[in-house]
């Protein structure tokens, strides 16, 4: 393997992993504040235990996801000292924010965790709900940046230099609502849906049912609305890729050939060579009025893009996009049924209602991971859209597989400890008193 | 505004040094410790940097995001050259990071304490000779810089100009430093009992210091290190070290007589001290290479940019400081009233 392939694999290895920790992080704090605030409210002990056991939860999560950030801001640097020094000036904008947000958020941890019985109540809670926010805060500020990769604005580019740098015009590039938009969005849906499905899974098997039906109906109440909403944002994204990244958008379809009226394929194989999808559901014209809102209009296609600007891996970009959307399909339709079932109580006796959520858990993150296998590697061969290759960008010192293995081995043991600590969490839960 | 941002600079290294200095020796007294004092020190260690210990380590990315907007070509030669110890900082960073708070968070206390407890203490050890050792690469004198690095040897290129005797007195000084503002820090925090302990600690700690100090001057001087022969010639290097070993008599005497905010003010001067005489003969040369300096003035990002950073320093540190001087406030308070 050669030093590029490496170096990306080491990337996407160690982003995929600090994305889950850091969504956790973000969201797990707005339902514990949840519970905070019904425990203010009704002196209900129960809150008191779930909002003190989610708060082990965030902060088990925050630390692993502050760690393995730390890795990432020095990573991008170690990885593509060629990107960093040229984007370095340009997109550092939200990067600093983003580090007085974390500032903030770390701050505010600090009293929520240290603050039980020391502060004044109100406050104590507001502190928690600080951390949400600067979290979400900062969440949308790095997604800004990878925004601007893929819609590079505020400089010019001219002889390979960049001149006229105004940060505050590529901080708010033209990608960065939509991806902000519906990366939160995610964020929501994929752990609303993680730590529901956990608690469904308590409930099936008779463990403190009322203290789970608690705990999994604040968490399915975000993760629902966001699923409902994510397809929406979804429809927005593919519409501005449509207009800015017309390559990304025939990668996602596997669209070879330019037709006007185009259809959109569900399913189907990816055949790179024949330049064919095989074993495709067709769906006609929809593709066309998907991308540009019009059922006749003209979507360029594969072939004719040269090939030193397209990706290479199509068949990944395809499936990653397809995975993306079924699974968004699937949750919006269980956030709908979660809805209906408020209205029907008899649903909740049943144990089929609770396994079909407990199997629903992984699915938001792989969406989630899915959605960004999309996002990256379908902007290959450019890790500036347009202006820098990634080739061009990686560093010049060898043997980077050799990190890559330690990240791989370092994560993985991270992701089992942390698994093993909320199963112990879980376990606590269930054998402690009320109180 | 350039000097507003290198004022930002410098301040969040400084605090880097002090705050996860003194957190990461928190660890390596823990290491030190008997083991009955251990679980004390545990507690204690606990106690004083559980709230402020995300916030403490924060400092380094602002390090970080500073010197890469701001001085893009400065930061480019670090991430290249001094690619792996940085990774392997970042390897310790992470496991003691994970480390302190699963040993804390772990819903059942049992044998896994164990584990945690000697991750933490030994990647408190290991972590800040890498940080040294990083810092050293940088005024080693052996770093090459060509633009055909494919053609340079790569234990020249990646692994020399930090690993070598000299680098590794300044991660083992630096790494003192770290144990000696602990220990200061831990008398401050300690019940009246314990403090014992911590005040011989502490003695222990200002007298390894020293010792380290004065043994990466002479490797420094006999090796013929650039850095260092600068430093003895530099007149306002040499007036600051004066002053930082002058304070010493009073720093011990202090730690004698457990005052609390005499000896970490002593203590916070010492360590500024010596940082500074540092930053004076290096400034602006803060790389030196096998062929020349490199000037950090020469690695400034555009005009328009440094101004951009310049403001959002201002006001990021307008919302931060107040906030983490509330939080340190708040928690002596408690911890006064809890007395
Ligand atoms: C829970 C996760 C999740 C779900 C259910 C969906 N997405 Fe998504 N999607 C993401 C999570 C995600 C993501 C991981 O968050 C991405 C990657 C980058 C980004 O901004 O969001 C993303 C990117 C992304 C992009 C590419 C944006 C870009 O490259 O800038 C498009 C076109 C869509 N999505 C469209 C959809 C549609 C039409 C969905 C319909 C159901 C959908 N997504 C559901
Ligand atoms: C956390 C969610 C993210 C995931 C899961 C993710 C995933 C990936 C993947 C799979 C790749 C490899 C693409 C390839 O080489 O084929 C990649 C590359 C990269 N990503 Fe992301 N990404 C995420 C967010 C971000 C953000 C927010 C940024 C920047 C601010 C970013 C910057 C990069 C860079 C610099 C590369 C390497 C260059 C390249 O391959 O284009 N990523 N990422
Ligand atoms: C290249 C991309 C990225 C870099 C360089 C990066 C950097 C960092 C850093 C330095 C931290 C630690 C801050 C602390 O000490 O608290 C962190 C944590 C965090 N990151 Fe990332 N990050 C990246 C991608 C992302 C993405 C795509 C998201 C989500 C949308 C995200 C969301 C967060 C959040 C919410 C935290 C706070 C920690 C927590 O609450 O668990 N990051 N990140």
């Amino acid at each position: 393997m050669d030093n590029l392939d490496a170096a990306r694999l080491q990337m996407a290895f160690t982003l995929i992993f600090h994305i889950v920790f850091a969504c956790i992080g973000m969201v797990m704090p707005f339902f514990m504040v949840v519970a905070h605030k019904k425990w203010l409210n009704t002196k209900n002990p129960i809150y008191l235990t779930l909002t003190k056991s989610w708060q082990k939860g965030v902060a088990i999560f925050f630390v692993t996801g502050a760690v393995s950030g730390t890795a990432l801001s020095f990573e991008l640097g170690l990885l593509w000292p060629e990107f960093m020094k040229h984007a370095g000036p340009i997109i550092g904008m939200p990067f600093s924010l983003e580090g007085a947000a974390f500032f903030v958020e770390a701050i505010a941890l600090g009293f929520y965790l240290y603050g039980w019985k020391k502060l004044p109540e109100k406050f104590h809670w507001f502190t928690g709900v600080i951390v949400g926010i600067a979290g979400v805060a900062s969440g949308i500020l790095v997604v800004s940046a990878n925004g601007w990769m893929n819609a590079p604005s505020g400089f010019d580019y001219i002889n390979g230099e960049f001149t006229n740098i105004d940060p505050i015009k590529a901080l708010l590039n033209p990608g960065w609502f939509t991806q902000a938009l519906h990366m939160t969005l995610a964020a929501f849906t994929a752990t609303g849906f993680a730590v529901a499905g956990i608690h469904a899974y308590q409930i099936y098997k008779k463990r403190r049912v009322e203290l789970h039906t608690k705990a999994f109906k604040i968490a399915i109440t975000f993760g629902a609305i966001a699923a409902i909403l994510q397809p929406l944002s979804g429809d927005l994204s593919a519409k501005d890729i449509a207009k800015r990244q017309p390559v990304k958008l025939a990668a996602m379809e596997a669209h070879y050939h330019t037709t006007k009226g185009a259809p959109l394929y569900i399913g189907g194989i990816v055949d790179n060579e024949k330049k064919e999808v095989s074993y495709k559901i067709e769906i006609p014209k929809a593709l066309s009025f998907l991308a540009f809102g019009d059922f006749d209009a003209e979507v360029k296609g594969l072939n004719d893009f040269p090939d030193d600007v397209k990706p290479k891996n199509i068949a990944l970009v395809h499936y990653a996009f397809q995975t993306m959307v079924g699974l968004g399909t699937l949750l919006m339709l269980a956030g709908i049924l979660f809805f209906i079932s408020l209205k029907k109580k008899a649903w909740l006796q049943k144990k089929r209602y609770w396994l079909f959520f407990f199997l629903l858990a992984p699915l938001g993150f792989l969406a989630l991971e899915a959605g960004w296998i999309v996002t990256e590697v379908g902007r290959q061969p450019w890790i500036i859209h347009n202006v820098m290759k990634t080739k061009d960008a990686v560093t010049p010192v060898p043997g980077i597989i050799y990190s890559f293995y330690m990240y791989v081995i370092l994560y993985s043991l991270l992701t089992m400890a942390v698994t093993w600590l909320m199963l112990r969490q879980i376990k606590f839960l269930n054998n402690s008193e009320i109180n | 505004m350039l000097y507003v941002v290198l004022f930002f600079l410098a301040f969040s290294l400084l605090l880097y040094i002090l705050l996860a200095g003194a957190d990461f020796g928190a660890g390596i007294i823990e290491l030190f410790s008997s083991k009955q004092n251990r679980t004390v020190t545990k507690k204690t260690v606990y106690r004083v940097i559980g709230p402020v210990w995300e916030a403490n380590h924060i400092w380094i990315i602002i390090v970080v995001v500073i010197l890469w907007v701001g001085f893009p070509n400065f930061y480019n030669i670090i991430v290249v050259y001094l690619h792996i110890p940085l990774t392997l900082i970042l390897l310790g960073i992470t496991l003691r990071g994970v480390a302190f708070v699963f040993r804390h968070y772990d819903a059942y206390k049992d044998k896994t304490q164990l584990l945690y407890d000697w991750m933490f203490r030994v990647s408190s050890l290991v972590t800040p000779i890498f940080l040294g050792i990083t810092f050293s690469g940088l005024i080693s004198g052996d770093i090459i810089i060509t633009d055909n690095l494919e053609s340079t040897n790569f234990y020249e290129a990646y692994i020399n100009p930090w690993l070598n005797v000299f680098s590794l007195s300044i991660g083992c000084f630096f790494t003192g430093i770290c144990a000696f503002l602990a220990s200061i820090m831990l008398i401050g925090e300690a019940d009246t009992n314990e403090r014992k302990v911590y005040v011989k600690k502490a003695r222990i700690a200002t007298i390894t210091v020293i010792t380290l100090g004065f043994i990466v001057l002479c490797i420094g001087y006999f090796e013929e290190r650039v850095f260092i022969s600068n430093f003895i010639k530099n007149p306002y290097s040499l007036t600051l070290i004066g002053f930082s070993a002058l304070i010493i008599f009073p720093l011990l005497r202090s730690i004698k007589n457990q005052s609390r905010i005499k000896t970490r003010t002593l203590a916070g001067i010492q360590v500024v001290l010596i940082l500074l005489a540092a930053c004076v003969s290096l400034f602006p040369d803060l790389i030196i290479t096998s062929n020349g300096s490199i000037s950090i003035l020469n690695t400034v990002a555009t005009k328009e940019v440094i101004k951009t950073l310049g403001i959002a320093l201002i006001i990021g540190g307008a919302i931060i400081l107040p906030g983490l001087f509330h939080l340190l406030k708040s928690f002596k308070m408690i911890k006064l009233l809890e007395r």
